[in-house]
């Protein structure tokens, strides 16, 4: 049989020098198809068999990563305009009494031809919703009315947050405001990298203890002791070992990844170079989500100054500790937040989860050991090392040692971000935090601590929230909280939180792939008051099926709204059953 | 040695070893869709689910090892109810057509639904997502409305044939399986091998050239021996009513295990081809005893005496034997060379070695495979 099709035909020279400034790395394939797509405004066939053959990786591997993240498309599309579709924007448009299933239609009516306008999962901008992702620039608040504007370069106001709130400690929040973030001058002379420089004095296993007394539990959602993470690091014997920050930070409701990136870079990095060095790690990688270009840029702008310092690559500071960071950006997948698929897309790999064990500490990027941070637990470290432990865990009298950034966000008057410490109540949230519930709401119910994080009633409004309160039913997670007040139905609003797990399930195990999209069609009906009998029933028996059975984190957690808000709302959902 | 509980029965297990593994061993049932013995578990679909005491979350026995001390239950009233739940999931999306189904009754979908009592729920796409027969490939049916996404197919094409045509697209619910970059499959480099076909569990992937023809029971297998190569790869024929409609692997050949070429495994029509020669033919010449006619390529087609004339193994065989003894005592025994082929067994090449070195003397012995 002939097949003219598998008829030999070179590398296109553009992508063969694409692939050549990257030295052929397989890893480089999600940057490669990132620049050919913005090149072209499209990935084609050809485009993508010619990447893989270059990289001399198999061709459906790179058309897999082509569907599979957001920002990738097949589709030609001129210049892209990303509607944010996360909760707190349907918040604030339903709230104007904008319905959600006509923004896209609305927003195409609105831009001219050559804009394509598309959905997203919530784009980390919850400080200014509801907000679009114009190209690669963050744009918010900003309405339907705003579109001609959006088009011409305006991109609403950036939340401001130099002011400090009544009652908050800020430890890393402490130079917002205070320094030129793009100026490695000015943090130096604010004492960023102090902490590093006593760090390298000491010994790295005294760094290691020092943050392993500290008691830094990690602020991604979990809460697993930074320091024992570190110390299974260091213990492992094969080298080279990996640092990996995760600044994927795609779950709803949370930004304080990217406030703490964009305004203080250079403390992410030393606390990056602490770790390098207390986990005898010579290379790092800044996993940031591709929606946080500026964020990124700032990043490497700000590895370049600590490169010039000596505060960053070979031999630094005199010592010899040589250390690199590299920012790499994902493309649009929630899922990329599990730190084994955050490894997998490092590794130029659809973002899907790895078997665990091996966990990424014995066997992490490139097999080899490697620590997986958040960007917050990161940025407390410089503290740690320029303070000790001890001023670390008598900061503040909650019994979890440190500060926390939270955000509060919804029906409350002064929305935003904060930094405080452990076990404050959600009453303390949103009264003192907060400034109260806006006029003429009364509240009704919180979303607390991220999308997959527990919904509760008015009940819990005075339990102490830290990473142990999950068990009295209200989570810490990643330390959101989203208010809602009489206005908004219970229903509606997990249907907008299953909408979000649906779109972002990577599709690898049954329970998660088809149990949250069975529980968004369920929802889409109760949303529409159109349920039927047994549907909440059939909502609980999905939940708990994804629970006990789903591969990952994201198919474990879906359930924790799930079940806290028909615990506390289920009369609400018996109404919509007809 | 560790020391482990499968539902109460108190065991010694290998370290390193999976809970699928001990189980099997100790001849507890335990179901699986995405797992296979050949190739490295991925632990996707979640059927061989099992309660492990202490755990927050059911474990895929495929991919969980034991520890010291492990105590595992393996049919608990919630792993059975999760995992027939999770079978009701995939049988939502995937069409009700085991009636018309060419892989009914070796389905290991269907054989999981009936085990667990699984029912079609009455929602979802049921097969209504995809062309079936979507692919051009003149051996493998391709119909990804039957697809559970196990990725066996995945796993076989790169583990096994090392060809990494197969490949997972899209994600959440629109997650399919795809060739290259979503191509037809002989454009993604598929030399359809049919590996794919041989491991998948469903009627996603099947075989074309006998598809419609018949279902496993009601086709004879004839284990036998592949004539292709010297390799000597074992595959079950498939038999209906006395005639071959296919080949299906045999998971216990010693040699291949499920693997086979495509000549192996699609290259059979041959066996009831009228043309096949399936007795020795001779020139008519040497049959009648008479000289040698002289022919030119011209009028070598219409001279009767240089005709191919039927004949049986003993004729045909004592005229190379004559000829054969003829030439020798002529012409020396290095006259005569042996040339064999790669399609016979090993054991054949063998005796042709030493038909030319022992019997006819000579040292001109040599193969086909030239390939």
């Amino acid at each position: 049989m002939k097949n003219k099709n598998n008829a030999y035909h070179p590398i296109s020279p553009e992508i063969e020098e694409l692939a050549r400034a990257h030295e052929y790395q397989p890893e480089a394939a999600l940057e490669v198809l990132k620049e050919i797509q913005t090149r072209h405004s499209t990935l084609t066939t050809e485009a993508i068999t010619d990447t893989a053959r270059a990289l001399k990786l198999p061709p459906h591997q790179l058309y897999g990563m082509a569907t599979f993240y957001s920002m990738l498309s097949l589709e030609e599309r001129k210049k892209v305009l990303r509607v944010c579709d996360g909760p707190v924007c349907w918040l604030k448009r339903s709230s104007k009494g904008s319905d959600q299933s006509s923004v896209i239609s609305n927003w195409s009516s609105m831009v001219d031809g050559q804009w394509s306008v598309e959905r997203t999962s919530c784009l980390g901008l919850c400080d200014r919703a509801p907000a679009v992702l114009v190209e690669d620039e963050q744009a918010g608040p900003v309405e339907i009315g705003d579109a001609k504007k959006v088009c011409k370069g305006w991109r609403g106001v950036p939340t401001e947050y130099s002011k400090v709130r009544k009652g908050e400690t800020r430890v890393m929040t402490a130079l917002i405001g205070k320094i030129d973030p793009d100026s490695i001058d000015d943090a130096l002379a604010n004492d960023v990298y102090s902490g590093l420089k006593s760090a390298l004095q000491k010994e790295s296993i005294a760094v290691l203890s020092e943050v392993e007394s500290s008691g830094l539990q990690g602020r991604g959602g979990a809460g697993f002791p930074v320091g024992r993470k570190w110390r299974f690091v260091a213990s492992e014997k094969r080298t080279p070992r990996y640092i990996i920050c995760n600044a994927d930070e795609s779950e709803p409701l949370i930004f304080k990844d990217r406030v703490l990136m964009d305004t203080n870079p250079h403390q992410l990095i030393e606390g990056m170079t602490i770790a390098g060095y207390a986990c005898g790690a010579s290379e790092a990688w800044i996993y940031i989500r591709g929606e946080y270009e500026s964020q990124a840029r700032r990043l490497e702008n700000a590895i370049t100054q600590a490169k010039e310092k000596n505060l960053l690559g070979a031999k630094i500071l005199g010592t010899e500790f040589s250390f690199q960071i590299h920012v790499h950006r994902g493309a649009g997948a929630y899922i990329c937040g599990e730190e084994t698929a955050l490894i997998e897309s490092l590794e130029g790999k659809r973002g899907e989860p790895r078997l665990r064990p091996p966990y990424p500490p014995t066997s992490g990027f490139r097999g080899q050991p490697t620590a997986v941070n958040n960007v917050e637990s990161f940025c407390a470290v410089p503290h740690i090392m320029k303070n000790g432990a001890d001023w670390w865990r008598n900061l503040t009298g909650a019994s979890t040692p440190g500060t926390k950034m939270y955000m509060v966000l919804g029906h409350v008057k002064n929305p935003g971000l904060f930094e405080a410490p452990f076990g404050l109540t959600l009453r303390e949230i949103i009264k003192k935090f907060g400034g109260g519930m806006q006029t003429g709401s009364k509240f009704k119910f919180a979303l607390c601590g991220g999308a997959a994080g527990t919904i509760v009633d008015k009940n819990m409004l005075d339990i102490p929230i830290d990473f142990a309160s999950s068990q009295k039913g209200i989570s810490l997670g990643a330390g959101s909280f989203l208010i809602c007040d009489q206005s908004v139905s219970p229903v509606a609003f997990l249907r907008e939180l299953l909408h979000f797990f649906a779109a972002e399930s990577c599709g690898k195990c049954t329970p998660c792939r088809v149990g949250t999209w069975r529980s968004l069609e369920i929802l889409d009906r109760m949303a529409a008051g159109k349920g039927q009998k047994g549907d909440t029933d059939e909502l609980k028996t999905l939940a708990a099926l994804m629970q006990d059975s789903s591969f990952c984190g994201l198919g474990q957690s879906v359930p924790i709204p799930m079940n806290s808000v028909i615990t506390h709302f289920g009369a609400e959902f018996a109404k919509v059953e007809n | 040695m560790l020391n482990i509980k499968i539902n109460g029965q108190s065991i010694q297990a290998e370290a390193g070893k999976t809970v699928l593994q001990v189980a099997k061993e100790h001849d507890v049932h335990v179901p699986t869709l995405c797992y296979h013995k050949d190739l490295n578990p991925t632990g996707n679909c979640r059927m061989c689910i099992v309660e492990v005491k202490g755990g927050r979350f059911l474990q895929a026995a495929c991919v969980t090892p034991i520890w010291e001390g492990m105590e595992i239950e393996t049919s608990s009233e919630k792993v059975m109810k999760d995992r027939k739940l999770t079978l009701e999931l995939m049988l939502a999306n995937h069409p009700v057509d085991c009636m018309t189904c060419d892989v009914a009754g070796e389905c290991e979908l269907q054989d999981l639904a009936y085990e667990y009592k699984a029912e079609v729920p009455a929602w979802g796409a049921k097969g209504t997502r995809y062309k079936a027969d979507s692919d051009p490939n003149p051996f493998i049916r391709v119909d990804m409305n039957k697809c559970i996404l196990c990725r066996r197919c995945e796993s076989a094409c790169a583990e096994i044939q090392g060809r990494n045509v197969w490949g997972v697209a899209k994600r959440g619910f629109d997650e399919t399986m795809v060739t290259g970059a979503g191509v037809p499959m002989l454009e993604a480099r598929c030399e359809s091998c049919g590996q794919c076909v041989a491991y998948c569990p469903t009627g996603a992937l099947s075989n074309k050239m006998n598809y419609g023809m018949a279902r496993a029971h009601q086709v004879k297998k004839v284990t036998t021996t592949c004539s292709y190569c010297g390799v000597g790869c074992q595959f079950d024929l498939l038999v209906k009513n006395n005639k071959v409609i296919g080949v299906s692997s045999n998971p216990n050949a010693p040699v291949n295990g499920m693997a086979l070429c495509v000549k192996g495994r699609y290259a059979y029509d041959y066996i009831h081809h009228p043309e096949r020669v399936k007795k020795p033919h001779v020139r008519r010449y040497l049959l009648e005893g008479n000289a040698k006619p002289i022919v030119n390529r011209k009028s070598e087609i219409q001279n009767p005496k240089w005709d191919w004339v039927e004949t049986e193994w003993d004729v045909a065989l004592d005229i190379v034997a004559k000829k054969f003894g003829e030439l020798r005592k002529d012409f020396g025994a290095d006259s005569i060379g042996l040339l064999t082929s790669a399609k016979c067994t090993n054991e054949e090449n063998y005796l042709m070695n030493k038909l030319a070195r022992q019997v006819v003397g000579t040292n001109n012995i040599d193969h086909c495979a030239r390939l």
